[in-house]
């Protein structure tokens, strides 16, 4: 699996200059560290594990961090119960699809999502990106090729892992899927254990239970504000709040 | 109003079908929300783009409740990206980097709707006819985001430094992510 460059805004004082020695070290098994800029708060890492493990790395430093850029093409859904953006839905989460290199067919797929009941769920891409009716209005399994229901559909992502915690944690390579080709389409996320009512053959019938819309998102260096315009609540405060359904914030 | 929309699209349709290879319109949604704000209001609602076989203009729909009365700046932004909230949208959706103007401007962000006039009811239904914006090629809108400001947008034609750039129309009440339709 290729590298790929990820971007973090660090919560960190401009004259702590021994942060950026603590900082390699904490990183130094996570893949090439590109820049430490400490005036601008910023971390830029080449690497292939998860953003969320390296993530955690940063903050165990005791520096708050966000994500801010993703390298390559890159497209990220939000993912709850409703598909849009609302407080306190009891799944949350964020999945990240990204080019592999500009040559390579397929995307990775990296998410966290929490709130999931412990075990087996279903990963999907769905064909539209209309959530007018919730997770509902997203129409059937992304199915490109014409697959026969006896196949899997380019849009089954597979089989996602919640531990006891109800957390996810994944990443993988997709590799009949392209990033440009899901932008405005909608990820689906099922439960194994509940089959719904409207046995939907593409779907395995599973139930869905939280759903997100494919957006463009911001790569290296485009994600310049640290206050939220909106309600001027800190990215840092924002970004404290679990992404667990529990204790989510308002997020607009 | 909308039948006559229908129409106009059907008849598009039927006289491209001709020339071209696909008769249905591309549709897009963006299901749009707001934070709850202290008074308990919400904006929230839907815009619908439409856009026929000739590929030029694209209808807007925009229907939407619990807008504060008066004019609000109403945007396509570069990303759909919510991480952050409505700020990780980016700026207006500007590939040519231009100035920002007016929907019927020269010059002007593709992403530049201009405004929407809200009566005192709060809500809001529009529908706008834009040549600029596309729902398909290079320059796609699918998988950006929809702002809605608290201001209104001056249009590039203000005073303020920020004229230029977004018309210095406030914060963002309410955004949502272009979706196939």
């Amino acid at each position: 699996m290729s590298a790929i460059k990820i971007e973090f805004a660090v919560e960190v004082r401009k004259d702590d200059s021994n942060y950026a020695d603590t900082l390699r070290k904490a990183l130094e098994n996570m893949g090439r560290l590109e820049e430490i800029d400490l005036e601008k708060g910023r971390v830029i890492i080449q690497t292939q594990r998860p953003w969320s493990e390296v993530h955690n790395l940063i903050e165990s430093t005791g520096h708050k961090a966000v994500l801010s850029g993703f390298g390559g093409q890159s497209a990220v859904a939000v993912i709850n119960t409703t598909g849009s953006v609302v407080d306190r839905t009891p799944v949350q989460g964020v999945v990240r699809f990204t080019t592999i290199t500009n040559n390579a067919p397929g995307m990775v797929v990296d998410g966290v999502v929490d709130g999931l009941n412990p075990g087996t769920h279903g990963l999907y891409v769905h064909e539209s990106g209309d959530i007018s009716r919730g997770c509902a209005s997203v129409g059937g399994t992304y199915n490109p090729r014409d697959s026969p229901p006896t196949e899997r559909p380019a849009g089954d992502l597979g089989q996602i892992q919640a531990d006891a915690d109800g957390r996810a944690t994944f990443r993988f390579v997709a590799s009949v899927l392209e990033v440009w080709d899901i932008i405005g389409r909608a990820v689906v996320i099922t439960d194994k254990s509940k089959i719904s009512s409207d046995q939907d053959p593409k779907n395995q019938g599973d139930e869905r239970i939280a759903c997100g819309i494919i957006a463009r998102s911001a790569g290296i260096l485009q994600n310049f504000k640290r206050i939220c315009a909106c309600d001027g609540i800190n990215l840092w405060d924002e970004r404290n709040k679990p992404a667990a359904g529990k204790g989510r914030s308002q997020k607009l | 109003m909308l039948r006559l929309l229908a129409i106009t699209l059907a008849l598009c349709a039927s006289m491209c079908a001709a020339a071209q290879t696909r008769a249905t319109p591309m549709e897009a949604i963006a299901y749009v929300i707001g934070p709850v704000q202290e008074d308990n209001s919400q904006v929230k609602g839907n815009v619908t783009f439409i856009q026929n076989d000739c590929g030029q203009n694209v209808h807007v729909r925009i229907l939407l409740t619990g807008l504060k009365e008066g004019k609000h700046g109403f945007h396509i932004h570069e990303k759909g990206d919510l991480t952050n909230g409505c700020t990780s949208m980016g700026a207006h959706y500007n590939p040519q980097k231009v100035d920002h103007g007016g929907p019927d401007h020269e010059v002007r962000h593709v992403g530049d709707l201009g405004n929407v006039a809200v009566n005192s009811t709060g809500i809001l239904d529009v529908t706008i006819t834009d040549s600029v914006l596309s729902l398909t090629g290079k320059h796609t809108i699918i998988g950006r985001g929809v702002v809605v400001h608290e201001d209104e947008d001056d249009l590039g034609l203000g005073n303020h430094t920020d004229s230029k750039k977004t018309g210095n129309a406030g914060g963002r009440v309410a955004c949502g992510v272009i979706g196939v339709k």
